[in-house]
């Protein structure tokens, strides 16, 4: 079912026809206990996360959201594709929903899948303003399963937000407690020599770089559906059933590597978009991203579902079980990884590592394998020998590897399960060099902080290719609101539709965006302090219908109280 | 893949195929004694037609009576390669492993088959020739037909082999009646 | 249904309002914070100390910083100043006011005034300086100083940080004053004026908010300063034990 501009432009037209439905939220002040540590925090219906909204495909939604908070709120609908009013960014898509006001979003729902939806105000979702969003689709799902779970993911810091801010700028590595010490100093001298581990210790000093730094901000409880480890969010089964587990990371700053020991899970779906199965044991969710699996545990036991944060600096945890209070064992933490030199290759006069797997991938013969040239390719696609992931840098200290020596989902694999658009070249190519200053913590897109940025302006039913350049040493979950990510697995019409793409350091990512959605969007790194600290840009889609114009032209004065 | 490697995975895919084709020809397998053999045109009952779409199959479930031979009319009307294979769930299993492979050596591309790759000589004889009777592994428009004999009540069903569509659910029941 | 009501009232609205406008016009413009540079501030004592000096004497010292500001532009109170208890009375007091501005990818410039204000004469200066990190994890903060007198002195301060785990961390602290001129009413002489080494180590007890450390430091004069404190009945060179705490709010 290929969707064209034109059908696009006349669903626009159609929302008094078909379903509706209406849905209230409130915005509250809400106590967050992570079993750990007892917090103020914000949150929805009175809950932090906020409630399961699930919504029809086709369905004319009307969501009213009342602020009870003694400031300024909104709510983004993460993935959603909807016109730019009803998009929820303030000074972006709308002034705000002010304190004591009852605004009502309404849009149609012309997708289906997992999403979220969070606060774009300030710090209130890191703060816990975020919740879960099912659509169930028109037809029938390209997959069958028996129950299902929302599996939502939170890093809740003891501090609150705007302190974590203040300490992340005055000292960057506040929260790293897994920095370099003398005593690894030590053990890598007896690993490496004496030698070779001063003169690597003397390469990143020279640079001023901590291969150390993975996660800006440790020291957070994992949560799952608002249970901390201790507390453990339990999901029962029938031995013999497939479950389907809707993994949503919502955290702030958190990747997270998901694994069930003892189960094989089967990814569906990315993002909200049904992706070929892929069979795997582990996975890593970027901050924003979903991911679908399929799990079927046969035996009378319970199954622990570990998310171990990429930094190795803490966990969810939650249980798969036949009955409440069963437990299985809940692994260790591994050891945090280091970043390599290799991870350096986007940095400007480092040797420009054009990482883009997305061109390797092409450039694999149409599988021409009368001989058994070419063999070596499929290393990429097993990453078993030895860690290897087209969408990490050659040689990176942070590919991911499978706790149990198993299948560690990459990107690579990932493609659509029915293509969304047609295939066609790209009308042009934006570069997006990700850059930053780690001991300033400032956080920028070409070297220029959202406060300093023109607003990106695109052509209404143009096809754009943006070029993400990974100069830092961080990764960056980049989302475009309002239009989808394309992301350039290398495998053309296939390749896979997403709201959120991760960006390894040190590696360069293509996707392509259709730029079908008229009006203003935000497309910013979801890292919440990375996004705070200029990590931000305003894209403007020039032309396209008329009527969606008309919104704000009228009103700019009283725009912008985000304050 | 080095070649060690390789020679470790050829052996691998020929195992589950040997047990497979020891079972269904000469019916002392445990597994395949479930599930039936294939069958005569001239003993044929009944016509099947079942639809395979990305990625399941319609009708999702069939009756069959213990003995009984039935034609397959498999259509593949999805965008994807799918398989059409009867066995047990331990059979499925098994035959995941040898599809893996297919994909891993681009035997299986997407919506493609690659068939010189599936030609091609794996080592001890074997290739990834996917011709066991208990199954067809079809292109985006292609049909083809089984004929298959069901032996006794079993736990029977009919699944696609290739990596992640069982597991997502591409499978169907057979119900003896 | 009532439902139906607000949609069809939406619907009405959204097409009867169709003004013709600009397709490169910006629709609104952004006001919010996130459009504005981000202020920050912070407080921080990196020295709040008793010393006990190997002629038994006893002071109090620290060193503070108050900064509030943009990456861009950061005003900054920086003071430090020595108590002795035992004279009750400030050996030293001084208090910076600087504007600091980034300069390189790693160092800022800081310029403003500097009021010294301990028991006996006032001096106020002008202060330019440069502050950042050099390669090796050596902080460093270097300035230049010139008295309404007209005298000039610089300084250099260099700190290491040796972490022995996540928690315990030994500072090593390198102080260095020189005057290119003499000043010979608050005791200073050409030439190299003073040292302070230090080496603390600290534990992170709360975050990086509250780390008790504990350490030695050693003060030494040089040259003219030297005789000028011999003269005035003071010691030259002295060694201390410090207790204290890094604060960070």
């Amino acid at each position: 079912m290929m969707r064209t501009l034109v059908a696009g432009a006349l669903s626009l037209l159609l929302p008094a026809i078909g379903l509706a439905g209406e849905y209230n939220l409130t915005v509250d002040r809400v106590t967050i206990d992570t079993g750990e540590f007892v917090k103020e925090g914000v949150g929805y219906n009175g809950t932090s996360p906020g409630p399961t909204l699930r919504f029809k495909e086709g369905e004319e939604v009307s969501i009213n959201v009342t602020n009870n908070l003694d400031e300024m709120t909104s709510i983004h609908w993460h993935g959603l594709i909807l016109p730019f009013e009803q998009d929820g960014v303030p000074g972006i898509s709308f002034p705000g929903i002010k304190p004591g006001e009852t605004f009502t979003y309404r849009f149609p729902i012309t997708q289906s899948g997992t999403y979220w939806f969070h606060s774009h105000s300030g710090f209130q979702e890191p703060e816990g303003a975020s919740g879960s969003i099912i659509i169930e689709p028109e037809g029938r799902e390209p997959f069958r399963y028996d129950r299902e779970y929302v599996v939502q993911l939170t890093d809740k810091h003891p501090h609150a937000s705007e302190r974590v801010m203040r300490n992340l700028k005055i000292t960057p590595d506040y929260y790293n407690r897994k920095q370099q010490t003398v005593g690894e100093f030590f053990s890598d001298v007896s690993e490496n020599g004496f030698l070779s581990t001063v003169k690597e210790r003397l390469a990143w000093g020279d640079m001023r770089m901590m291969q150390a730094d993975v996660e800006d901000l440790q020291g957070f409880t994992g949560m799952i559906n608002g249970k901390g480890p201790e507390q453990n969010w339990t999901g029962l089964f029938e031995p013999g059933e497939r479950i389907r587990l809707r993994f949503i990371n919502s955290s702030a700053m958190t990747y997270f590597d998901i694994r069930i020991p003892g189960l094989k899970m089967t990814v569906v779906q990315a993002d909200g978009n049904n992706v070929q199965p892929v069979n795997v044991d582990e996975f890593r969710i970027g901050v924003a991203e979903t991911y679908d699996v399929i799990v079927r545990p046969k035996d009378e036991q319970a199954y622990t579902i570990f998310a171990e944060s990429m930094g190795r600096s803490g966990y969810a945890r939650a249980t798969l079980a036949p009955e409440e209070g069963m437990e299985a064992p809940v692994p260790g933490l591994r050891e945090p990884a280091r970043l390599t030199m290799a991870d350096m290759g986007g940095m400007p006069g480092m040797d420009h590592g054009d990482m883009g797997s997305a061109n390797k991938m092409a450039e694999m013969p149409d599988m021409d394998h009368s001989n058994m040239e070419g063999m070596d390719h499929s290393a990429m696609m097993m990453p078993e020998g030895g860690a290897s992931d087209p969408f990490y840098a050659k040689g990176s200290g942070l590919v991911p590897t499978a706790a149990n020596g198993g299948k560690f989902l990459s990107y690579a694999d990932l493609k659509a399960q029915k293509p969304l658009y047609e295939e066609r070249e790209p009308a042009r190519e934006i570069e997006l060099r990700l850059t930053g200053n780690m001991e300033r913590y400032t956080w920028s897109i070409n070297g220029v902080k959202y406060e300093d940025a023109e607003p990106i302006r695109l052509k209404y039913g143009e096809r754009v290719r943006f070029k993400f350049v990974n100069e830092t040493m961080m990764t960056h979950p980049m989302h475009l609101h309002g239009m989808w990510s394309i992301l350039d697995v290398g495998a053309g019409q296939w390749n896979p539709i997403k709201h959120t793409v991760s960006v390894q350091p040190g590696t360069t990512v293509y996707m392509e965006t259709e730029v079908d959605a008229p009006g203003q969007w935000a497309f910013h790194c979801h890292l919440t302090y990375h996004m705070a600290a200029g990590m931000f840009r305003k894209v403007i889609v020039e032309g396209g219908p008329e009527s969606t114009q008309a919104a704000f032209s009228e009103q700019p004065s009283e725009i912008g109280g985000d304050v | 893949m080095s070649l060690a490697k390789f020679a470790v995975a050829a052996v691998a895919i020929s195992m589950p195929l040997a047990a497979l084709g020891a079972g269904t020809h000469g019916g002392g397998h445990g597994h395949s004694a479930k599930s039936g053999e294939p069958g005569k045109a001239s003993d044929v009952s009944r016509s099947i037609t079942v639809e395979m779409y990305d990625n399941y199959y319609e009708p999702e479930a069939i009756e069959v009576k213990p003995g009984e031979t039935v034609r397959f009319l498999v259509q593949n009307k999805g965008q994807l390669v799918h398989e059409f294979n009867i066995g047990t769930p331990d059979m499925h299993e098994a035959h995941q492993k040898e599809m893996m492979m297919m994909v891993e050596h681009g035997a299986i591309q997407g919506g493609k088959l690659n068939h010189d790759m599936m030609e091609m000589d794996m080592g001890h004889g074997k290739s990834m020739k996917h011709d066991d009777p208990n199954s067809v592994l079809l292109e985006p428009g292609e049909s083809q037909e089984i004929i298959w004999t069901f032996s006794e009540k079993g736990n029977i069903e009919f699944a696609c082999n290739v990596p992640g569509h069982y597991q997502a659910g591409m499978y169907g029941e057979v119900n003896f009646n | 249904m009532k439902l139906w009501m607000p949609l069809i009232a939406s619907a009405v609205v959204s097409l009867s309002v169709i003004p013709a406008l600009a397709s490169a016009q910006e629709r609104m413009p952004d006001t919010t914070q996130r459009k504005q540079p981000l202020k920050v501030w912070g407080a921080q004592f990196e020295e709040l100390e008793y010393r006990y000096s190997d002629s038994d004497e006893e002071i109090g010292v620290w060193d503070a910083d108050f900064f509030y500001g943009t990456d861009n532009f950061k005003a900054r109170w920086l003071s430090s100043g020595e108590y002795s208890f035992e004279e009750q009375a400030y050996e030293k007091l001084e208090n910076q006011l600087v504007g600091q501005i980034p300069i390189s990818t790693f160092f800022d410039a800081k310029a403003g005034v500097r009021f010294d204000t301990p028991e006996g004469p006032d001096r106020t200066y002008a202060v330019l300086g440069v502050a950042g990190l050099a390669p090796q994890w050596f902080e460093i903060d270097a300035n230049l100083y010139v008295s309404k007198d007209g005298d000039t002195s610089a300084d250099l301060d260099a700190e290491y940080e040796l972490l022995l785990t996540n928690y315990w961390i030994l500072t090593a602290t390198f102080d260095a004053t020189a005057a290119f001129s003499e000043d010979r009413e608050i005791g200073v002489g050409k030439g190299l004026v003073s040292t302070e080494t230090g080496l603390r180590l600290s534990y992170d007890l709360v975050d990086r908010a509250f780390s008790p450390y504990v350490g030695v430091v050693h003060e030494r004069k040089y040259g003219d300063t030297a005789d000028f404190a011999r003269a005035d009945g003071g010691s030259t060179e002295d060694w201390f034990v410090v207790v204290g705490a890094r604060l960070s709010f």
